[in-house]
């Protein structure tokens, strides 16, 4: 599950890893529903938001930075990260400027759930700094740069010496000599070291405490003042399969693209939105994706991915719904099953058809254990089974396409 | 012969009381699979399917003395696995395979790095197991289908159940039949790579050549074409691998599916594989004539 930046900045700071003072501006809420009040409400919140910055602000507040809180890379490069003056020449005040970002970013089209109002900071170098796992090696691992803020796939592929590697023992945890090691290893001086290794220490407190698959600081602002090193990004990923006993982090509406993605997480069936036309009621992940393939090779497209295998192979009625939620063409079934019996998954399948009378056809090529009862189900119910999964996507392409009546 | 289990392997399975763990185990023993041990805590004393119940590992194997077991499978819930495993291994047995469908991440990788330090296997979570056709299995494989589960000479390694019975299909259609199928699991991290089992594969007089079946995300894949390279894997291979459409960012399906950066396209493990000089087939219907291609005759 990842977490937006806000929600990131806020484990960060119950970690004690220092963030730049913020105020979180929703535009709406976590069930998804728009927050009360309309674009007027909206633009009192962020003067209230400027206003207590402002109040906080030791100094005087020059400048504050208007981010997007959304799962998405490249927020900088798309606009929806704003840096906003105080304009002396046109007298436009910062909250003024500030709501002017805010209504260019929330027009660009995308769903943005909240606004984060940041104090700006004043920097003098970024570095990168994130924890992860390394499955071959069986450990945790530490990467760092002194050339932070800049997307670290293309640092390591174009100037991999710039990246510098920590290995962790997973049973041992992070020890003092390493972080220390790493810090002196970038070559920061005698002070931001002592601060680096402090920070490392803290996020990798972070990352064993939520369950994380990945912690990520890009960039850590290191600033002239006082904290010196300060989270200027946060980027979060907790393991799913540890969250039954990270209960702080619900499944909310606000995370995914559909409703029917939605509907689908909460109840455990793997589902991905796509824009396509064939919705795909698979059985595995690994049959489901290499279906998802074949349609793509056939020329057609793919309006969901969703598997009611494993676990889920009596949940083909939910299965469909969520499939007719979309403005798919076809529904392509495709099973090869193991524990998952053919005959109860056909049943399914029927009893689905039969409740919910799709306004589209349906593909079936269902295998595996007891096909020669799935068979008979299906047959009984007008169906034509297939049992070659390229055939079966070949027609649900044509049928998709209008080049092939129903069968 | 085969790899990693045969019909001379000692099964102890831990949960045989549960119900998953009792069905999985007459099938087992159906299929010729030694089953010798069952572990439930509190159930010492029960018999399943005749297989005698202790109250843990260690208990079990004193019982058993030198006729003790040398492989455990574990039909355990996901998040007492890593427990199970210490347990296992803590009774020194070598050979360990988990089915369960989501074990932590951060388990994963205590119980990987665990096996690893006293030199054993542990297969899985999120798999079916292990199978050598016709003399045992360490797993939930549906044997009964002839079509996919037939003894032969082609070693078979897999990231996915599913695709597995549609990939091997399409090698038994050719004539082919299976030595030993190891589903090394859908999970970030599996226990055992397969990279590290091709010496075993190898070494196996009985197998003539190797499938494997893959998926986007990882590096499983590329290891195998560095194996290849080093030559410290001769044998033809086969590789299918799932995922080649997927865009970038998204999951698909299993926790280890994901392409992030340039790092897991299907796209580059195929050209790492074919460039140590396997075969890449680009939908499940070719691997099958692919293999022919390199084993004219042989089953």
């Amino acid at each position: 599950m990842k977490r937006l930046e806000f929600q990131g900045k806020e484990l960060f700071s119950s970690a004690g890893i220092p963030v730049p003072a913020s105020r979180l501006v929703r535009v709406s809420e976590p069930d998804g529903t728009p927050t009360d009040g309309g674009t007027q409400a909206l633009h009192a919140r962020l003067l209230d938001a400027v206003a207590e910055l402002t109040q906080e602000a030791k100094g005087p507040l020059a400048s504050l930075v208007v981010k997007a809180q959304l799962d998405m890379g490249g927020r900088g490069k798309a606009g929806l990260i704003q840096l906003v003056r105080a304009d002396n020449g046109t007298g436009q005040d910062l909250a003024s400027a500030v709501v002017a970002a805010a209504g260019q970013i929330l027009d660009k089209g995308y769903r943005i759930p909240a606004l984060l109002i940041e104090e700006a900071v004043d920097l003098r170098e970024e570095l990168y700094l994130s924890i992860s796992v390394d499955p071959c090696a069986a450990c945790h691992v530490v990467l760092a740069s002194r050339e932070g803020g800049v997307d670290i796939e293309t640092l390591a592929a174009e100037r991999p010496d710039a990246i510098r590697r920590l290995d962790v023992d997973p049973f041992r945890g992070i020890q003092a000599y390493q972080t220390r090691g790493l810090a002196y290893d970038l070559g920061l001086d005698k002070t931001t070291a002592r601060n680096f290794a402090s920070l490392l220490t803290k996020l990798y407190a972070l990352f064993t405490r939520v369950d994380a698959e990945l912690v990520e600081i890009n960039p850590v602002f290191v600033t002239s003042g006082e904290p010196e090193l300060v989270a200027g990004d946060a980027k979060v990923i907790i393991d799913d399969n540890s969250l039954y006993r990270h209960t702080e982090f619900p499944i909310e509406r606000e995370q995914y693209d559909s409703d029917a993605a939605f509907e689908a997480a909460l109840e455990g069936i793997p589902y991905l939105q796509f824009d396509g036309t064939i919705s795909l009621m698979c059985a595995g992940a690994g049959l489901t994706t290499t279906v998802f393939d074949l349609v793509n090779y056939e020329g057609g497209s793919v309006a969901n991915y969703l598997e009611f295998g494993g676990p889920n192979y009596n949940k083909a009625q939910r299965a469909m719904e969520l499939c007719l939620q979309n403005k798919s063409a076809v529904i392509l079934i495709v099973t090869f099953g193991t524990i998952a019996r053919a005959d109860v998954m056909a049943e399914g399948v029927v009893n689905a058809i039969r409740t919910l009378k799709p306004d589209r056809p349906i593909v079936t090529c269902i295998r595996g254990t007891n096909e020669e009862g799935a068979d008979r189900i299906l047959r009984e119910a007008g169906l034509e089974p297939m049992y070659n999964t390229e055939e079966a996507v070949r027609l649900a392409v044509k049928l998709a396409a209008g080049t092939e009546a129903r069968v | 012969m085969s790899i990693f289990v045969d019909e001379t392997t000692r099964v102890l399975v831990q949960g045989i009381t549960g119900k998953e763990g009792s069905f999985w185990t007459k099938h087992m023993i159906e299929m010729g699979t030694q089953v010798i041990a069952g572990v439930t805590p509190g159930k010492e004393g029960e018999t399943v399917e005749g297989v005698p119940v202790y109250h843990s590992v260690a208990r079990a194997q004193r019982a058993s003395g030198e006729h003790a077991a040398d492989a455990a499978m574990l039909f355990v819930p996901p998040r007492f696995t890593k427990d199970a495993v210490y347990e296992a291994l803590d009774a020194s047995i070598q050979k360990i395979v988990t089915i369960a469908d989501g074990i932590p991440l951060h388990e994963q990788i205590e119980i990987r790095a665990a096996a690893r330090s006293q030199g054993a296997q542990v297969v899985g979570g999120n798999t079916s197991g292990v199978i050598s056709p016709g003399k045992s299995m360490l797993g939930i494989f549906p044997y009964w289908i002839q079509r996919v589960y037939k003894p032969g000479r082609i070693g078979i390694m897999t990231r996915s159940g599913s695709l597995t019975n549609e990939v091997t299909a399409m090698i038994v259609e050719q004539g082919f039949g299976v030595s030993t199928l190891i589903g090394v699991g859908g999970d970030p991290v599996p226990g055992t790579r397969f990279a590290e089992f091709l010496a075993q594969f190898e070494e196996d007089a009985d197998t003539d050549g190797v499938v494997i079946v893959g998926e986007l995300g990882g590096t499983m894949e590329e290891e195998v074409a560095e194996a290849i390279t080093e030559g410290r894997f001769t044998k033809p291979l086969v590789a299918f691998i799932g995922g080649r459409t997927a865009p970038k960012g998204k999951r698909m399906g299993h926790a280890g599916a994901i392409v992030t950066g340039s790092a897991g396209t299907v796209l580059a493990k195929a050209e790492a594989l074919t460039k140590a000089g396997a075969l890449v087939a680009d939908r499940p219907s070719q691997v099958g004539t692919m293999l022919r291609t390199r084993i004219p005759e042989t089953r």
